[in-house]
């Protein structure tokens, strides 16, 4: 999907199963950039269509706002203009989110993705300013998180404000959707995509399935750090509309996605040990993976024939 | 036995007269309706039916009267979704006299027991008759208790007859994880769309859909069916924006939404059964504005 925005001087092309690398550590459990640097490199080398950090799997509420530049930094240069790059501006204060927002345009990203305001049931209308604010801080592209959870709580976006956004937002170029429900997803699309043809609807995780049809253009990766390969697979089964390998991909990413999402991030961290492909511990409150966890991924990741077909190591 | 397709099913609502009892001539002629409209099969009552607002004798009647009425045409199933278990498992068992052709349950009303009751609940109700039995999953809105996966993995070793799950949560983890995982233990296990989203459902592995809005619109209800079908996602995608515009407006007007639409449509049943408020006369003015305003519905029967 390509995605023109006013105030960005080139065309954004977001389609494919982009990757959202996670953040190595080092085992005192501080940044590792020289790690960062590899697990970037190894994602656009396996063929992700952008590069998107510190998303929630990069622990990104746990890392510090210098931590969190350098690590912007890090990603810019190393991606080096190859594929475009997301830095994601979510934090518990919007002035913070602001601050990211400045520094991923000086220091040359593609494009921002914000939510805001965590953790306080926020109204539509609360919602609505702080995505104008942020989004107008600086004039790169943005992307907006809808994060929905059952409870009420979460940050959501309706058809409703969607609608609104666009129309006050020229720089508002698509959305995280995380969502994962065809009626929340389809008043969204029906709005956005008739408004602004070219919106960019990228799924949380590879619930790409279910979406493809009606409209989304790819996601952000929870797997490609395991399976680069199946990802790759099965957005083109998509784009073939080869329904049935496309099913057999996202049940066997839906199968990875039930192992990662408990203690999410850890998990898959773990199993990126088997990978050939070590990234450090997990920053508290969040568990590190157990040795028992991790034989118990071995087994699953073969069982899944993934340690067998994926590539190992950097 | 596990074997039965429900395929294209409608869920006709419940007509009742000014004095709020059933209106069983006006029934007859809402399922002559959907006979004559593309139904390959009817559930009775469903939530759309107002099924929690009848009474158990009632219940049984509209089931009983729905069999005579379709005389072996299409195969009616039989909703007998309850709070109490002993209660659903009776009303499956006179269903299964009458001659339905399936079981459909949700787990239990109002309480909101631990997942191994759920499990009790729903074994017990399945395992009472020999027919095809399909659990139902709520909307993720609803405040009963959700259907999830690990309950339904459960119930295909606790009921024989359990043959898929009905979808009305939309919530595509859990449709994915109930259609792969649940024929990992069961082949062939079914993901039927409990609503008119039938695109999601489709391309994920599921068959068959239950349509409330097939009431309004039978023939652009039938067009999305046929196209996710045939597996013509992409082509079915317009069609399913626009039932998704119509469920939109008639959500909106909450539980009299579907009957104040049908009502728009020509096809008078009568209004929701206290507590659901009808709409004044000023709410359906604007709904009726938006329905003729929505241009796909120029195809559709107006009347009966």
């Amino acid at each position: 999907m390509d995605t023109a925005s006013k105030g960005t001087e080139t065309s954004i092309t977001l389609k494919g199963v982009m990757q959202a690398p996670v953040t190595p550590l080092k085992d005192d459990g501080s940044f590792d950039a020289a790690g960062f640097e590899k697990m970037v490199d190894f994602h656009v080398r396996n063929g992700a269509p952008a590069i998107a950090w510190p998303h929630h799997k990069a622990e990104s509420l746990n890392l510090t706002i210098a931590e969190r530049k350098l690590g912007a930094e890090v990603a810019v240069k190393t991606v080096a203009r190859r594929v475009p790059v997301s830095i994601f501006t979510g934090t518990m204060s919007e002035e913070d989110s602001l601050d990211i927002a400045r520094h991923a345009k000086k220091i040359g990203a593609d494009m921002i993705l914000a939510i805001s305001p965590y953790c306080r049931r926020p109204t539509q209308d609360e919602i609505f300013d702080s995505m104008v604010r942020i989004g107008t801080a600086t004039d790169l592209p943005l992307l907006t998180y809808n994060s929905p959870w059952r409870n009420g709580e979460g940050v959501e976006f309706t058809g409703e404000l969607t609608r609104r956004l666009i129309e006050r937002l020229p720089n508002y170029i698509g959305m995280k959707d995380a969502s994962f429900h065809s009626e929340k997803f389809l008043e969204i699309s029906r709005v956005a995509l008739s408004m602004r043809p070219g919106f960019a609807i990228i799924m949380g995780v590879e619930h790409l399935l279910a979406s493809y049809p009606l409209g989304a253009c790819g996601s952000f990766s929870s797997s490609g750090a395991i399976a680069p390969k199946l990802c790759n697979k099965f957005f083109a089964s998509l784009v073939a509309h080869d329904w049935p390998t496309a099913r057999e991909c996202q049940y066997k990413i839906s199968r990875l996605w039930r192992l990662f999402k408990e203690q999410y991030p850890s998990s898959l961290k773990g199993a990126m040990i088997m990978m050939g492909r070590p990234v450090g511990p997990t920053r508290s409150p969040l568990p590190t993976a157990t040795k028992e966890r991790i034989d118990f991924l071995r087994q699953q990741l073969e069982e899944l024939n993934i340690l067998q077909t994926e590539p190992i190591g950097w | 036995m596990t074997n039965f397709k429900p395929g294209f099913v409608h869920t006709p609502v419940t007509p009742f007269k000014r004095d709020h009892s059933i209106d069983y001539d006006q029934y007859a002629k809402v399922i002559d309706f959907h006979l004559r409209n593309g139904a390959e099969a009817l559930a009775l009552p469903m939530p759309q039916g107002e099924d929690m607002s009848l009474t158990d004798p009632e219940l049984r009647k509209v089931i009983e009267f729905g069999i005579n009425e379709v005389k072996g045409r299409v195969p009616v199933i039989a909703h007998v979704s309850d709070a109490g278990t002993a209660i659903a498992v009776e009303r499956a068992r006179h269903a299964e006299q009458m001659g339905a052709a399936a079981i459909a349950s949700h787990p239990p009303y109002f309480w909101h027991p631990k997942p191994a009751m759920v499990v009790e609940h729903l074994a017990q109700i399945g395992t009472a008759t020999k027919l095809p039995f399909f659990v139902c999953s709520p909307p993720v809105e609803d405040v009963g208790t959700p259907l999830t996966t690990e309950i339904v993995l459960q119930l295909i070793d606790r009921a024989g007859n359990l043959a898929g799950v009905i979808d009305a949560s939309m919530d595509w983890v859990f449709m994915v994880e109930a259609v792969s995982l649940g024929r990992g233990k069961r082949p062939g296990f079914q993901l039927v769309t409990g609503t008119d989203y039938m695109v999601s459902a489709g391309v994920i592995g599921g068959s068959g859909a239950f349509s409330p809005l097939a009431s309004v619109a039978p023939k652009l209800a039938r067009k999305l069916y046929d196209a996710c079908a045939g597996q013509q996602f992409v082509a079915a995608r317009k069609p399913q924006e626009d039932m998704a515009s119509l469920h939109h407006l008639v959500k909106g007007a909450g539980l009299a939404g579907l009957k104040a639409a049908m009502r728009a449509m020509g096809r008078e049943c009568g209004v929701p059964r206290p507590p659901a408020r009808a709409l004044g006369e000023v709410e359906y003015g604007r709904l009726m504005e938006h329905v003729n305003a929505m241009t796909f519905l120029a195809a559709e029967p107006r009347g009966w």
